[in-house]
């Protein structure tokens, strides 16, 4: 049971391992290894450091120091790409890198074709037969002229495995695997995982559902903040003990218990098996005047997905939404002159003009109010950029500043003045503090319980569980786009939330 | 049958028809002294629209071609007009003018990052100003019209066997050459794979910007041997030679299926477009309709080309979300019973 390691065990070591970027130390001294032929998970919160020792392992990005031996060769840090490679270190890319348009045998042997001797043309037949071969050698369901448009994600996650196989691998790591896949896809990647296992290989597997990761491994290593917490062997892994590595004495905080008091009010926004293929499926919920509802959940659970379809910005396959008592098909201009903001997910990309002034900035939602018939009035507009920049303390409050200048928290102070200075009913507001520091975030929060105070509803997509749980009076989990369960009226905690993402119901305890 | 196939075979319908109906209209369309013209109109616009179908393969565009045409025409009048430098020597600096031009063009868009669109521009502007700069001139200094006398060199743009062009010959051994190298050959599939997914061509190792650079040098090529055999074939140049034909190519890579998107085409269909080009044209002449139609007619195709395009990718991804929608429902009702 108590196995020593010994040297010629480990396939994979890497010692006090330190990554800092610019000054904000992103692992601390991390040791971490990988036995030749385990199945090993790699765990932690978002931001607790898995991307980061993935990347240096698979020379991605480099370290600060450390020591990093594979398969007894010492990697230097000068590690690229392709020397991990070389050294036998496949990944499995969340986003898929596949070439569209070419055949699964194209991609498999892609920059690797076999030529024929004399033309030194690609042998097609010679790459269709072998890619034949090592589709039959682990049973998978493809063809090697299938094309890539035409297969399922899952078909295109084994086309990714075969590539990987086709080298010589003798780790393969897999980031999220199974985010995109449905059941019986994702129960067909253990069988894999198994079969990789039985061939030698090692599997490095990263995921947020703690039950692939109680299922699958033999080890499971825990992050938090950078550091490493625990390695724990198999017989010590549960569900329960992951989530309480992961989230630490965090727990403990005063802060993330919050009593939940949900509101009566009449209903602003009603929500009946709105489904989206692929997305989310069959969600049903209401939600009330100035209630903060919560929607909880792990990454791909379908929530910013949700958001968006009920904001307008994405369209939904099946499914009624009532807005204030009426029939609602919503569009996004629709929604605005109809009282509904949104504070989307990626700031950079979809909020904010960077190149703009923040006066721009604020007035671009209001132009039904500053340019009535079309022309801008600049002194409303100026008025209300004004009152957004006092109204949210925006810093510097000088209206021609770029808000591409600015900082994170105060360029988000900016979207949300955009919609502060005009009447709102209801606001979808999706991660509102992602990267953004301590003293703006509380500013933030406030304006988010001011905005509630006034009557206005709010739908809070959050992945940072002790902001979720100190703004909601209510929390629904979803799960694979799917509703999983809903907190009200109990004393709500991080640890029930992540439970419940992470598909573990929650008894009638406590 | 792929949808590519689909799309290929509805063109080839519409030639036929067409042919058909210009015939009824003016039985001298049949001729074949007219179709041996409207082949050599074809191969004359192709030869350029095979090596702009490379780059826009790669999702980049080159619309330094025309000034290409320009500048490499100059030269050879040039050559004729002052020295005796032997044809083929004098074919090789004309290829060479283009493949210049494509490694400055791949250079900038490479090493710089700079937008293909602004850097080929640019450099077609250049060309363009070249060409009118080493232009022959008379004693006032206007361009002189120089008439090419040498026989080796006329021999490109005249016809042999049959009565067929030699541009048309050419065309059809580059255009299968070129089909053949983009379909099998490893730097054929990095030519694909840098167009369709540039990140994971790189993760696989492939040197993207190599390719980049490789085909501008073959647009570059391709347009310089367009010039040869135009410049031949009117037995004189002028300096503007080649400018606006952009559109002719671009026309005919767009109707031949290769999508601006980068990723996805090929050689084959860019033949088929620039002879329906050919064809279209041929057609405005032969029934009396005004020539002036041409241009207006070659862009609304472009746009009806690309709707086309995007109306059967949306119906294809409708049908796909629809009969997902019943998949899912029905494992539902299978659970509820």
């Amino acid at each position: 049971m108590t196995k020593v390691e010994n040297g010629a065990d480990l396939l994979l070591e890497c010692r006090s391992i330190t990554k800092s970027y610019s000054g904000h130390v992103v692992l601390d001294a991390v040791d971490f290894s990988v036995r030749r032929g385990e199945v090993h998970a790699l765990v932690g919160e978002n931001g607790a450091g898995k991307s980061t020792l993935i990347k240096i392992v698979t020379g991605a990005t480099g370290r600060d120091s450390g020591e990093m031996v594979y398969d007894g060769t010492v990697v230097p840090m000068e590690h690229l790409r392709r020397d991990a490679e070389a050294l036998g270190i496949a990944v499995i890319y969340q986003e898929l890198s596949l070439i569209p348009g070419m055949t699964v045998a194209q991609n498999i042997f892609l920059g690797k074709e076999p030529l024929r001797p004399l033309t030194r043309l690609i042998d097609v037949r010679k790459m269709n037969d072998q890619a034949r071969e090592l589709i039959d050698r682990y049973n998978f369901p493809l063809k090697p002229t299938d094309l890539i448009d035409n297969i399922s994600i899952a078909q295109r996650q084994l086309v990714e495995i075969l590539k990987a196989l086709s080298g010589k691998a003798s780790i393969m790591i897999m980031d999220e695997p199974t985010s995109s896949l449905t059941k019986t896809e994702v129960e067909m990647l253990f069988k894999i995982i198994a079969l990789l296992k039985s061939e030698g290989i090692s599997v490095l597997y990263i995921s947020h559902r703690m039950e692939e990761v109680y299922a699958l491994s033999d080890r499971v290593t825990v992050l938090r903040d950078g550091k490493l917490v625990k390695v724990l062997d198999k017989e010590e892994i549960s569900p329960e003990e992951i989530i309480r590595l992961m989230i630490g004495h965090k727990l403990e905080e005063k802060a993330v218990q919050h009593e939940l008091t949900p509101k009566g009010g009449k209903v602003v926004l009603e929500v009946r098996g709105l489904t989206s293929v692929g997305k989310f499926e069959d969600l049903s919920f209401d939600l009330h005047e100035g209630e903060v509802l919560g929607i909880g959940g792990l990454v791909g659970s379908g929530r910013t997905e949700l958001v968006r379809a009920l904001y307008g910005a994405d369209s939904f396959d099946a499914g009624t939404i009532r807005y204030l008592g009426k029939e609602w098909v919503p569009s996004v201009r629709k929604s605005i002159e109809g009282g509904i903001g949104f504070i989307p997910e990626e700031r950079r990309l979809q909020g904010i003009l960077a190149t703009q002034s923040i006066t721009r900035n604020i007035g671009i939602p209001n132009l039904d109010l500053i340019a009535p018939r079309g022309i801008v009035s600049v002194k409303e507009e100026d008025r209300r950029a004004a009152r957004g920049i006092e109204l949210l303390n925006v810093k510097p409050p000088r209206p021609e500043q770029l808000v591409g200048n600015l900082s994170g928290g105060n360029q988000q102070k900016v979207v949300l003045a955009k919609w502060l200075v005009r009447d709102l009913k209801l606001i979808f507001i999706d991660e509102p503090t992602v990267g953004i520091d301590i003293g703006a975030k509380e500013e933030i929060y406030d304006h988010i319980r001011a905005l509630s105070a006034r009557g206005v509803s709010v739908l809070l997509v959050s992945s940072d569980l002790p902001e979720l749980t100190r703004l909601s009076d209510r929390v629904i989990v979803l799960r694979q786009g799917r509703f999983f369960q809903e907190f009200r009226e109990c004393v709500l905690t991080g640890e029930k939330i992540l439970r419940a993402a992470s598909g573990i119901r929650e008894g009638d305890d406590e | 049958m792929s949808h590519h196939a689909v799309r290929r075979l509805i063109l080839v319908g519409l030639m036929l028809a067409l042919s058909a109906l210009i015939t009824v209209i003016n039985p001298v369309f049949l001729s074949s002294g007219n179709l041996l013209k409207l082949l050599q109109e074809a191969a004359q616009t192709g030869i350029v629209a095979v090596g702009f179908t490379f780059v826009m393969i790669t999702a980049g565009i080159d619309m330094s071609i025309g000034g290409v045409v320009a500048v490499t025409s100059m030269v050879c009048i040039n050559f004729l007009h002052y020295t005796k430098v032997p044809i083929p020597v004098l074919v090789f600096l004309s290829l060479f003018v283009g493949a210049l031009t494509g490694l400055v063009n791949g250079f900038f868009i490479t090493k710089y990052k700079l937008p293909e669109f602004i850097v080929t521009l640019a450099t077609r502007s250049i060309l363009a100003g070249l060409a009118l700069v080493i232009a022959v001139k008379d004693s006032l200094g206007f361009v002189q019209n120089v008439y090419i006398q040498n026989d080796s060199y006329l021999w490109f743009g005249t016809s042999g066997l049959f009565g067929i062009y030699r541009t048309t010959v050419a065309f059809l051994i580059l255009g299968v050459g070129a089909q053949i190298f983009l379909k099998h050959t490893r730097t054929g599939t990095n030519i694909y794979a840098t167009g369709a997914n540039p990140t994971a061509a790189r993760l696989t190792g492939i040197d993207t910007d190599r390719t980049t650079i490789g085909v501008y040098m073959f647009s570059g090529i391709c347009a310089s041997l367009a010039a040869v055999f135009i410049s031949s074939r009117m037995m004189t140049a002028m300096p503007e030679l080649g400018l606006g034909s952009e559109m002719d190519v671009i026309a005919s890579v767009v109707i031949g299926g290769t999508a601006f998107s980068g990723g996805v085409g090929d050689v084959w269909g860019t033949m088929l477009g620039s002879l329906f080009l050919a064809l279209i044209k041929n057609g405005i002449l032969k029934t009396g309709i005004s020539p002036w139609i041409q241009p207006i007619a070659i862009g609304g195709i472009i746009v009806v080309t690309v709707i086309v395009d995007v109306w059967q990718k949306k119906l294809r991804e409708h049908l796909e979300a629809r009969a997902k929608l019943k998949r899912l429902s029905a494992e539902r009702g299978r659970d509820a019973a």
